[in-house]
């Protein structure tokens, strides 16, 4: 692009774009560079569930929708996290800059709670995020959040168990998490309109995330 | 003018459609005889008929079910019809045993000319379960009688009134087996007819009674209504013809009490924001099942489906004989201005629908947001609160986005990478807590949230996750 064009682009935050337009009704960027380019959306695809399978815990997989939701909260906007496996910790939530009273928590116990309450809530269009853990899905259920979320235009997470990757599922796109050389790679398993490849998050691009400068310095003490 | 509803069936109406693939009727006792009141469709097909000899019946239909006529339930019945009605017209009259008339001129714009709110009407009645026949004219005694005799041509002036009356057989109207005798002897056979006669000769042959009712009939002499008043708060009650083993059988007559809800509301222009649907048992406590709603509503198919999805959830320990529905909080409605331009508006009003709905089935405790307490020891920084106002966030150290709701002792072996954060207040209160907090990573690359006691440092505790 044309370098004064593009200043100008830049001094004129309220000049209206076609392309920010045409992202704006499709997706929701997700903060790091490499997957929105990744992702044939641009970003979290609206109208349609991603599916996260993590193949452990604690490597980063909830920090990949940080930065999204606290756009999608500042917006004033609805989200919900249904059956998240541990307590959400509000210190950490607000730390990320979402917006603590526009995030709905619901303890839904099981999976057929949960699936139905995700349903639900997809289905009414009011909530502008909804993340959903379950254990045991079925290509069935998951069509059916796909279709709810299409007619709520809502941007659906559902996080599942790696066991379940190579199950075929209707959604959207799907995508693996794991560590490769304690750096967080994400497999696109499979996204509408995409290929498979693998990206890799730089931690600097976490930015903060929970309060922590990431990547967290070398040991200090070693157990 | 006036619209008369007439529920021909109302005995029999009250007992549910649904699973009336079984002969059923009423029968009323007449000293030792009995005989059958009303009966449904399926009945009828085996020949079953008001008035036949309940032995006969049982001859036709060996394995008919019966249920005596009970008129307080029958008057309770008219009267939650009546408050059902209360949402057409704010001037209905029950006319006992089986009549309610509605002053529905005022009401005409609203539904958009008659044709709109005879649909209305007979389309509610069929959510409601109950078999109705229509009668309108300009007085409420001919609206009785037209509906009575089937004569569903709606009559909207006077002069057609007097046109149609004067055809109408004299053996329809509403008098006593005697007079009606003394009519059929002396010839007469239309209103036409009997309206010839010199009024004081009617009264001296007929009797004061049958004049009167022929002047009301055409308005000659005034026929004043009073209107139904609804009560300071609702409560009513479905007795069940049959006793309910679960609460799958009671949709039927929680439909018919939202029913009466829904018009009771809608004249008191009111919604409930605190419902109690009360469940009786044969000689033990009634079981109460509340439901509160954020918002003040009067959404009768919402109210229906968060009552039986809230229904499904109880458990029964003995059968249910009767249904109630206590209004124990009402509140006037949150008028919402619609703008043209404003979506929003709509949205916060139907949000909290889909979370009634979400506690409905999950309870109120499964819904939450976190609020960041200004106690910033671990196990209290987050508590649970239900759509409430906050303040704005403050900053924090590192802090994991999962928290354990108990630390469990850490097993694996983990690198620590910061220097402790201490924690350490809230001695004065049970949880004394003195902590010194890492943020560790496995060899896997997972990193966690982990602390030692101050004095115990040789056991690692996990306590949150950086996921």
């Amino acid at each position: 692009m044309d370098p004064a064009l593009d200043a100008l682009l830049k001094s004129q935050p309220a000049l209206w774009r076609g392309r920010d337009r045409y992202t704006d009704d499709n997706s929701i960027p997700t903060g790091f560079a490499s997957l929105d380019n990744a992702l044939p959306t641009r970003g979290w695809c609206i109208g349609g569930v991603t599916e996260i399978l993590s193949s452990q815990q604690a490597i980063g997989e909830v920090s990949l929708l940080l930065p999204a939701l606290s756009q999608v909260t500042k917006d004033n906007q609805w989200a919900a996290f249904i059956n998240p496996p541990y307590v959400p910790y509000a210190p950490a939530l607000s730390n990320a800059g979402i917006r603590l009273d526009r995030l709905l928590i619901i303890d839904s116990k099981n999976d057929t709670n949960t699936l139905w309450a995700a349903e639900q809530v997809l289905r009414a269009g009011l909530f502008a995020s909804v993340v959903a853990w379950v254990d045991r899905t079925s290509a069935q259920k998951q069509r059916r959040l796909q279709l709810a979320a299409e007619t709520g235009k809502t941007w659906a997470t559902v996080y599942r168990p790696l066991r379940d990757a190579c199950e075929h599922s209707p959604v959207a796109a799907r995508l693996q998490a794991d560590i490769i050389d304690s750096q967080l790679a994400l497999t696109l398993i499979k996204v509408r309109g995409g290929r498979e490849q693998t990206i890799i998050i730089d931690p600097a691009e976490f930015d903060d995330s929970q309060g922590v400068e990431w990547p967290v310095p070398e040991s200090v003490v070693n157990l | 003018m006036w619209l008369a509803l007439y529920f021909p069936q109302l005995p029999i109406d009250r007992q549910d459609q649904h699973s009336a693939d079984e002969p059923r009727a009423v029968i009323l006792h007449e000293g030792p005889r009995k005989r059958i009141m009303a009966c449904n469709p399926c009945a009828e097909a085996h020949g079953v008929r008001a008035g036949l000899a309940l032995k006969n019946a049982y001859a036709l239909v060996p394995n008919l079910l019966i249920s005596d006529f009970d008129e307080t339930e029958q008057a309770a019945h008219l009267e939650q019809l009546t408050l059902w009605a209360l949402q057409y017209s704010s001037w209905v009259c029950p006319e006992s045993p089986d009549i309610i008339l509605l002053e529905i001129a005022a009401s005409l714009k609203l539904f958009e000319g008659l044709d709109g709110l005879l649909h209305q009407v007979s389309r509610g009645a069929k959510e409601q379960g109950v078999h109705v026949l229509l009668g309108i004219a300009p007085t409420p005694k001919a609206a009785e009688l037209f509906a009575k005799a089937g004569m569903q041509k709606p009559i909207i002036n006077m002069a057609a009134l007097l046109e149609t009356l004067a055809g109408v057989p004299v053996s329809l109207l509403p008098l006593d087996d005697f007079t009606l005798k003394g009519l059929r002897q002396s010839g007469i056979q239309t209103l036409g007819e009997l309206r010839a006669i010199a009024p004081a000769a009617l009264t001296r042959r007929f009797g004061s009674q049958c004049t009167q009712l022929l002047y009301k009939l055409d308005g000659r002499l005034p026929d004043p209504k009073e209107a139904y008043k609804a009560a300071e708060s609702f409560s009513h009650g479905v007795d069940l013809p049959l006793e309910a083993p679960d609460t799958g059988a009671l949709a039927f007559p929680l439909n018919r009490l939202l029913g009466a809800l829904g018009g009771y509301l809608k004249t008191r222009d009111l919604g409930v924001r605190h419902l109690d649907v009360v469940l009786y048992h044969h000689k033990r406590k009634a079981t109460r099942v509340p439901l509160k709603f954020l918002d003040a509503t009067s959404n009768i198919p919402h109210l229906f489906r968060i009552a039986t999805e809230r229904l499904d959830a109880v458990t029964l320990d003995s059968p249910v004989i009767r249904l109630g529905l206590e209004s124990t909080e009402l509140d006037s409605l949150e008028q919402h201005g619609r703008d043209l331009f404003q979506k929003s508006q709509a949205q916060s009003n139907s949000i909290e629908q889909v979370l009634d709905k979400l506690v409905a089935r999950l309870g109120k405790e499964a819904l939450y947001t976190a609020l960041p307490g200004d106690d910033h020891r671990p196990e209290k920084a987050w508590m649970t609160a239900l759509l409430e106002r906050q303040q704005p966030p403050t900053q924090w150290p590192a802090r994991p986005v999962w928290l354990l709701r108990e630390p469990q002792p850490l097993s694996e072996d983990m690198t620590l990478h910061t220097l402790p954060e201490r924690i350490e207040n809230g001695w004065w209160d049970e949880t004394d807590v003195r902590r010194d907090y890492f943020i560790a990573s496995t060899k896997g690359g997972a990193y966690y949230w982990v602390y030692r006691q101050r004095h115990h440092s040789t056991q690692y505790w996990i306590h949150g996750l950086f996921s």
